[in-house]
């Protein structure tokens, strides 16, 4: 039997962290409340815009747009990944970086690739490995902004209409619902792929929907063609957040339940321990009363 | 035995007190035996035969003695005539006694006849002087990978079995019976206060163990002496004496040889004490034990020692209550010795056996000085790395492994390993986990175990780990895992 006060003193740190992941559950709820009203309308017009792109390309006129023509070579590859700047979110940043390590060393046999990582949690676990970063960010937490994410999806656009960049690729946790996330890989230059989550019904809709073009359908996919990649990136940045306010919440409340389970456990291993150990002095003492007299 | 009975038989008392295992007598005031003389009472009384033998223990004044029964006292009367023997109680010694079981007194009791020994020791001896002792520090190889690597026996020195009920130590000390009796020397085994039942077994077994591939059984270069749970407290009180006078004959003649002594278990020998001092009306000390436990261990440890002309090395078992080392039996022994292994109810529930707690165990000469530098620095990493695996395994129930930083994980991915590859297959336990026992050379455990420190095996699945000798046979095992899949 352990000794009482090493029990207590363990139950007193259990008891420490339980107190941290029911705050951290209970912040990740709050946020992820409001990650997931952002992620939820910006859905809408993504795939508003992104529908629109494609009935344009299905629309049976000749529209051409570099940013949708698949590059035959690829001689440069850009891999972004976005992890989480803090850890105690369960395997959130695990099953990112699970993914994109093998991605990244299937690239790196086809082309040069570039690294690039957002969060911290990524970064060390790069370092961690010997690969380094040729960009990192860690501005975004849980609510990433337009004007934030806007200049690296332009830096992006120049860089592939150079021809600097053929492939940019984009390892997140894409949010499905409430209780499902999962980590993916997401070619987002060029945009060929653009379109692949629409579903049937949605397709037919779209096939017989009519537009005009005002002045002219190139000027009007110039203008829409980057737009849907931008705020297709800035999708990636959303589903990511609300993903990981998600995964917080959820380890955090098992956390919390996990806690709590040890510390009754410890709970009734003291008070076991200290009765014993009551028992035990009274005992002897009674034994030295008792030859004291006797 | 011999008789005295002439000289004695000018010293009688007649017994006037009866109390459980202790009995008075009283003698001529000018003519009182000795203490720990020994004093003999036989009669035939209504067909109750009584053959006893007690030890003086007190003299209560008035030409009182108070003397504790090395036998049962079933039988015995007031008025009873007490003979004192004129010495303490006395056991054969020498070769005569190899081969042979023996109670206490030194009587034979395998029924294989009287014992013709040319010698007798009293059990009571001085331990030998500061200036006779050697210090040995060699190490004393097991073949046993755990005890090799983070608990190294010292030839000639003391090594403790700690561990609660059912962990596995009275089959501990038979595996290292079955590994290093036999060798050199003469080994003699103390069974105090265990089960009758394994006395039997290991005595059967070590005659159909075989030293080396031909020769002679193991029995032959042993002695065994036996009071088990079954006999009274003063029996199991003095048996350990008896057989240490054995070994220490041993040690005195034995050429250079080393001497064995494993005592299964020096627990009972301290519960022993503590009844007896019961008994004799002694004031209960902490948690009830004899106010004179430090005094009696002392005693009997110090004795227990490696000299200039011989060296005893011993393994003792020691049965820790409830698993509390702090209870003052086990701690009182644990001072004495200088390696001890302290086996760990959560090791075996997982299934790793030897269940060695490899942070609570330590060694004396686990140091660079003895053991040399890799030896220690790989114990030493092995146990960095448990310890480390111990120390995250609150944070691992709480928030789950997800939440370790890689460091961590590899920590623990490879302490895991680690953990298992401690268990090894016994020769004594081959019935039960159908392997046949491994006998590890101490540069493979090393070399072993610095490879999975170095993470050349990460690889393999951890069940691989479980039940091998050396690195390569996890390989294997590995190998034959997945061909089964």
């Amino acid at each position: 039997m352990a000794n009482a006060r090493a029990l207590d003193k363990r139950r007193k740190s259990v008891r420490n962290i339980r107190k941290i992941t029911r705050t951290m559950e209970l912040i990740a709820t709050a946020r992820f409340k409001k990650a997931m009203d952002r992620a939820v309308a910006a859905t809408a017009y993504t795939q508003r815009i992104t529908q629109l792109v494609s009935d344009l390309a299905e629309s049976g006129m000749e529209l051409r747009h570099p940013l949708l023509e698949p590059r035959e070579t690829v001689n440069n590859a850009t891999l972004l990944v976005l992890t989480g700047n803090r850890g105690l979110c369960g395997g959130y940043n695990g099953g990112v970086l699970r993914k994109a390590m093998p991605h990244h060393v299937e690239l790196q046999q086809q082309a040069q690739v570039r690294m690039e990582m957002s969060g911290n949690r990524g970064i060390s676990a790069l370092k961690y490995r010997n690969i380094t970063a040729d960009q990192t960010y860690t501005q975004f937490d849980d609510e990433p902004k337009f004007e934030e994410v806007e200049p690296i999806a332009n830096g992006y656009l120049e860089l592939f209409s150079r021809g600097e960049l053929d492939r940019l690729d984009v390892v997140y946790t894409r949010f499905v619902s409430s209780s499902k996330q999962v980590p993916v890989v997401e070619t987002l230059l060029p945009l060929s792929s653009l379109g692949d989550e629409q579903s049937e019904d949605e397709k037919e809709n779209s096939s017989s929907s009519n537009y005009e073009f005002v002045p002219s359908a190139e000027s009007i996919l110039e203008e829409v063609v980057p737009a849907s990649f931008r705020v297709k990136l800035f999708k990636c940045f959303l589903d990511a957040a609300v993903s990981e306010q998600i995964a917080r919440m959820v380890a955090m409340k098992s956390a919390t339940e996990n806690a709590s389970e040890m510390i009754q456990q410890l709970s009734m291993s003291y008070n076991r321990a200290r009765q014993s150990q009551i028992t035990n002095e009274i005992m002897e003492i009674i034994g030295g009363v008792e030859a004291l007299s006797g | 035995m011999a008789t005295t009975s002439d000289s004695a038989a000018t010293n009688v008392g007649h017994v006037t007190q009866v109390i459980g295992s202790t009995f008075d007598a009283e003698f001529d005031e000018d003519n009182l035996p000795a203490i720990y003389n020994a004093v003999k009472i036989q009669s035939n009384e209504k067909g109750v035969e009584l053959n006893l033998t007690g030890e003086i223990q007190q003299h209560l004044g008035g030409g009182k003695v108070r003397c504790v029964a090395l036998g049962s006292t079933d039988g015995l009367i007031r008025g009873q005539d007490c003979i004192d023997t004129g010495k303490p109680v006395t056991v054969p010694v020498g070769d005569a006694t190899l081969g042979r079981v023996f109670n206490l007194l030194g009587e034979p009791v395998d029924g294989r006849g009287p014992v013709e020994a040319t010698e007798t020791r009293a059990i009571h001896q001085d331990p030998p002087a500061v200036i006779e002792l050697s210090t040995s520090t060699d190490l004393f190889e097991t073949g046993i990978k755990v005890i090799d690597l983070l608990t190294p026996f010292v030839r000639g020195g003391k090594a403790g079995l700690f561990g609660g009920a059912g962990l596995g130590k009275t089959v501990i000390l038979t595996e290292l019976i079955a590994r290093i009796a036999g060798g050199a020397g003469n080994s003699v085994f103390a069974g105090v206060g265990e089960r009758t039942r394994e006395g039997t077994d290991l005595w059967l077994e070590m005659q159909e163990t075989k030293i080396g591939k031909e020769g002679a059984s193991v029995i032959d270069t042993t002695c065994m002496v036996f009071g088990q749970m079954n006999e009274p407290p003063g029996a199991r009180l003095r048996v350990a004496l008896s057989a240490l006078t054995m070994a220490e004959y041993f040690r005195d003649h034995s050429e250079g040889a080393d001497t064995l002594l494993f005592v299964d278990n020096i627990f009972r020998f301290s519960q022993a004490g503590s009844e007896v001092s019961a008994l004799l009306g002694r004031m209960p000390s902490a948690v009830g034990y004899q106010p004179t436990l430090a005094t009696e261990m002392g005693a009997l440890q110090e004795r227990i020692a490696s000299t200039d002309s011989g060296a005893i090395t011993s393994v003792q078992a020691v049965y820790v209550p409830a698993d509390d080392p702090t209870d003052p039996a086990p701690a009182t022994a644990f001072g004495q010795l200088d390696a001890f292994l302290y086996l760990e109810r959560s090791i075996t529930e997982k299934g790793i056996y030897p269940a060695v707690d490899p942070l609570a165990s330590s060694s004396r000469i686990l140091d660079p000085q003895y053991v040399g530098d890799r030896h220690y620095a790989i114990a030493r990493r092995v146990q960095t790395t448990l310890q480390r695996y111990r120390e995250l395994q609150d944070i691992i129930a709480i928030l789950g492994v997800d939440e370790l930083s890689e460091e961590d994980k590899l920590v623990v991915h490879r302490a895991r390993r680690i953990e298992r590859f401690l268990s090894q297959p016994f020769l004594v336990a081959e019935v039960f986990t159908n392997k046949p026992g491994e006998i590890t050379p101490l540069e493979d455990t090393i070399r072993s175990f610095e490879e999975l420190c170095d993470g050349k095996w990460d690889h393999l699945p951890e069940q691989a780990f479980m039940y091998v000798g050396a690195i390569e046979q996890a390989e294997e095992q590995a190998k034959s895992m997945a061909k089964d899949v």
